[in-house]
């Protein structure tokens, strides 16, 4: 008997230990929300100076984070933006800049102004683009974490957009290359209209009340629900069981 | 012996509660003053008043309620000592580590608590643990309260008898079961579900901390978890001092002993079954719940109240309706609270209603109702106790002056306190804002009509603390 709950009490920590050793769900997107982004001074290509809080000050702005010598992601992620916000119908209750901004050090004025020609952009009046000297802080502010590969002379980074209201509040964010409905949805929210969001439970969370599948659109009772009857079960189990024990302590 | 240890450690009881609730008002004044304009409070600051002021108040309200049973419940059963005993002792523990990890922690999760909130950085992380840790310790304490209360019912009544059921088939059955039991027996079940309910809560709350995030939790279960709790409580508190009005009303106004009949059975039983399911109401917002359980929460929300208060009108009305009443201060606050009991759960009701609550949900409304069938009901109902059990052993007959005036003050500073969250929630002010904007400038006003009632409240309320605390210290210290 005792040799039994041993066995199960071992196997029970050994599943909840792995289960515990599960790397953290990627909630990356879901930090810095709500608080105030950096007011960093920007150079803009146009030869002015403003800081971030003054340009969000004007319209909700789409930041977006590269560097002009990046060999991976940027370009292709800078030009799925600019085709995503293309498609987008114009709506003047919805409006919004798009700030590019290097994070590199290296780069300078010349080399943004010759991005925004290359990806044509040079003209266009909801775009920004702009360095930066306070860089550190600013990226510390929106969770962005890029790290120096020296091998290859490249950052290693994230393909992040960060959205930010009127105020200066970021108020989402979208991780990875994404498409036009989400692009749509980070419009609506710096504007301030009520998207509904819900976590995609990860591998870290074990008890979730519904098990939703993305590619069927559906939702199946998870084991959270389970949680949620517990109470009252063992309220139930444990009323008949003090009624049995004082019956039969008084007989 | 036993006797004189129940009564001195239910006067403890009550002199600690009174104590907490004039401190708790303080801090919903200088709220509402925060508020008005009138204090400048950082919004931090706000928050952990909030905090400690809806946690406090849920407590100290419970406790009465659960002292008053216990002291009553003797007449019938006998009691555990110690574990009324423990109860007192983790109470004053927890509400200490309560109050230190919001006003030197810093902690201001609100009084719900919400996941994730209570884990995000704003505050100490030593003040998260001392916070989950504080409500641990007064989980564990009412939990050996509640389950000793009903062990000692069990002891005596079986099953089907603690529930009456032999009061639907039969008129006068041979075991009858007193109101004040169904009812006791019926709210400790509640009462044990939702401290079971944070029992659960507490853990997965403690995973995530302790993990440091390895293992996440699902917000939607959490938010079911916390209020299956904070809503169970707060309903079963209620009932707590229903069961002590149908023992002492139809007794101090000098008429026959209430009895249970079959309705009354069908009642207080569906009441057990369905408060059970009423928290769901707290969930129409979140668009992933399905909505079979939000209907659930709505239907629920119908069942365990209205029978059980219909029956519970009724009884009065009969007791007093075209009949000689000895009028003392405990019945006049038994009437007055079940009036502010019937007129927040009128509120309640109109709130749990899904279409509705589309309009009133984060309105002043929802604090209106909750402090209706709070403040102007089981407040009532446990003063009531109060004044009854401090004044029931005193050697000479106790003659209340101040009776009319203290009814007066209650009833007018309840009513304006009440009618500035009910005008505020109906004119779209929202809740849970430290300062309004100049948009919701109305809502100052409101706010100043609320703290200057509230302060007509509490000088009522420091008038029977003084007669009541007088009257239970001279109980502590004579044999």
């Amino acid at each position: 008997m005792l040799k039994n709950v041993v066995y199960t009490l071992v196997i029970i920590t050994c599943l909840c230990s792995q289960a515990w050793s599960q790397p953290q769900s990627d909630l990356r997107e879901e930090e810095n929300i709500y608080e105030q982004i950096y007011n960093a001074p920007l150079k803009l290509i146009d030869g002015k100076s403003t800081t971030v809080l003054q340009l969000a000050e004007k319209k909700p702005l789409i930041l977006a984070l590269i560097f002009t010598r990046c060999s991976g992601i940027c370009s292709p992620y800078l030009l799925q933006l600019k085709e995503n916000i293309k498609s987008q119908s114009a709506d003047a209750t919805k409006p919004f800049n798009v700030l590019v901004l290097s994070f590199d050090s290296e780069d300078s004025v010349a080399d943004m102004v010759n991005l925004a020609k290359r990806f044509e952009l040079l003209d266009d009046n909801n775009w920004h683009f702009a360095i930066t000297d306070s860089i550190t802080g600013l990226i510390k502010s929106v969770g962005f974490h890029p790290v120096w590969n020296d091998n290859i002379k490249q950052f290693d980074h994230d393909a992040l957009l960060v959205g930010i209201n009127t105020q200066g509040f970021i108020i989402k964010k979208l991780l990875g290359m994404r498409g036009e409905s989400d692009v749509a949805l980070l419009i609506e929210s710096i504007n301030n209209e009520f998207i509904p969001t819900y976590r995609l439970p990860g591998k870290s969370s074990l008890f979730s009340c519904f098990n939703y599948d993305p590619k069927t659109g559906k939702n199946t009772p998870g084991l959270g629900l389970l949680f949620i009857a517990l109470p009252a079960l063992i309220a139930m189990l444990l009323l008949f069981g003090i009624r049995f024990v004082v019956r039969s302590k008084s007989s | 012996m036993e006797n004189i240890r129940l009564k001195k450690i239910t006067a403890i009881w009550i002199i600690a509660v009174l104590l907490l609730f004039v401190a708790a008002i303080t801090l919903g004044i200088i709220m509402r003053l925060n508020q008005a304009d009138v204090m400048h409070l950082n919004p931090a600051k706000f928050y952990e008043d909030m905090t400690v002021h809806g946690l406090t108040m849920i407590g100290i309200w419970f406790v009465a309620g659960m002292a008053a049973l216990n002291f009553i419940m003797e007449r019938y059963v006998k009691t555990s000592y110690s574990a009324n005993l423990i109860a007192l002792i983790f109470t004053v523990i927890g509400v200490v580590m309560l109050w230190i990890s919001a006003f030197v922690g810093q902690f201001h999760a609100g009084w719900t608590f919400l996941y994730p909130l209570p884990l995000r950085p704003l505050w100490d992380s030593w003040a998260i643990a001392l916070f989950l840790f504080s409500i641990a310790v007064l989980g564990v304490g009412w939990l050996i309260w509640t389950i000793s209360l009903m062990a000692a019912l069990l002891r005596k009544y079986s099953i089907s008898q603690v529930f009456a059921w032999q009061h639907l088939s039969n008129k006068n059955p041979e075991v009858e079961t007193p109101p004040f039991v169904l009812i006791s027996m019926i709210s400790l079940i509640g009462v044990l579900t939702s401290l079971l309910a944070a029992v659960v809560l507490l853990i997965l709350l403690f995973a995530e901390f302790y993990t440091h995030g390895s293992f996440t939790n699902d917000p939607l279960l959490m938010k079911n978890l916390t209020y299956y709790f904070g809503h169970t409580i707060a309903n079963e508190m209620l009932y707590l001092g229903l069961a002590v009005i149908y023992e002492l009303f139809a007794e101090i106004s000098g008429r026959p002993k209430w009895k249970t009949t079959w309705y009354v059975t069908i009642a207080w039983n569906l009441t057990l079954f369905f408060v059970l399911g009423a928290f769901l109401h707290h969930m129409y917002m979140d668009f992933v719940q399905p909505e079979s359980l939000q209907l659930i929460g709505q239907f629920a929300s119908y069942l365990a109240s209205l029978p059980s208060a219909a029956v519970t009108v009724f009884s009065i009305i009969v007791a007093v309706y075209r009949t000689k009443i000895k009028w003392s201060m405990p019945n006049l606050l038994f009437l007055i609270g079940t009036c502010g009991w019937i007129i927040g759960g009128v509120g309640a009701l109109i709130d749990a209603t899904i279409s509705n609550n589309f309009v009133l949900h984060n309105t002043l409304w929802v604090p209106a109702h909750f402090h209706t069938y709070n403040a102007m009901g089981n407040v009532l109902f446990s003063l009531g106790f109060f004044c009854w059990f401090s004044t029931q052993f005193s050697a000479k007959e106790v003659v209340d002056r101040m009776r009319s005036l203290k009814i007066a003050l209650l009833i007018i500073g309840g009513i304006g306190f009440l009618a500035a969250f009910y005008i505020a929630g109906a004119d779209s002010i929202p809740r849970r804002y430290s300062n309004y904007p100049s948009e919701l400038a109305a809502g100052k006003s409101y706010a100043l009509l609320g703290a200057v009632s509230a302060m007509i409240y509490l000088i009522a309320i420091i008038m029977f603390f003084v007669n009541i605390t007088k009257r239970c210290l001279k109980m502590l210290f004579t044999h």
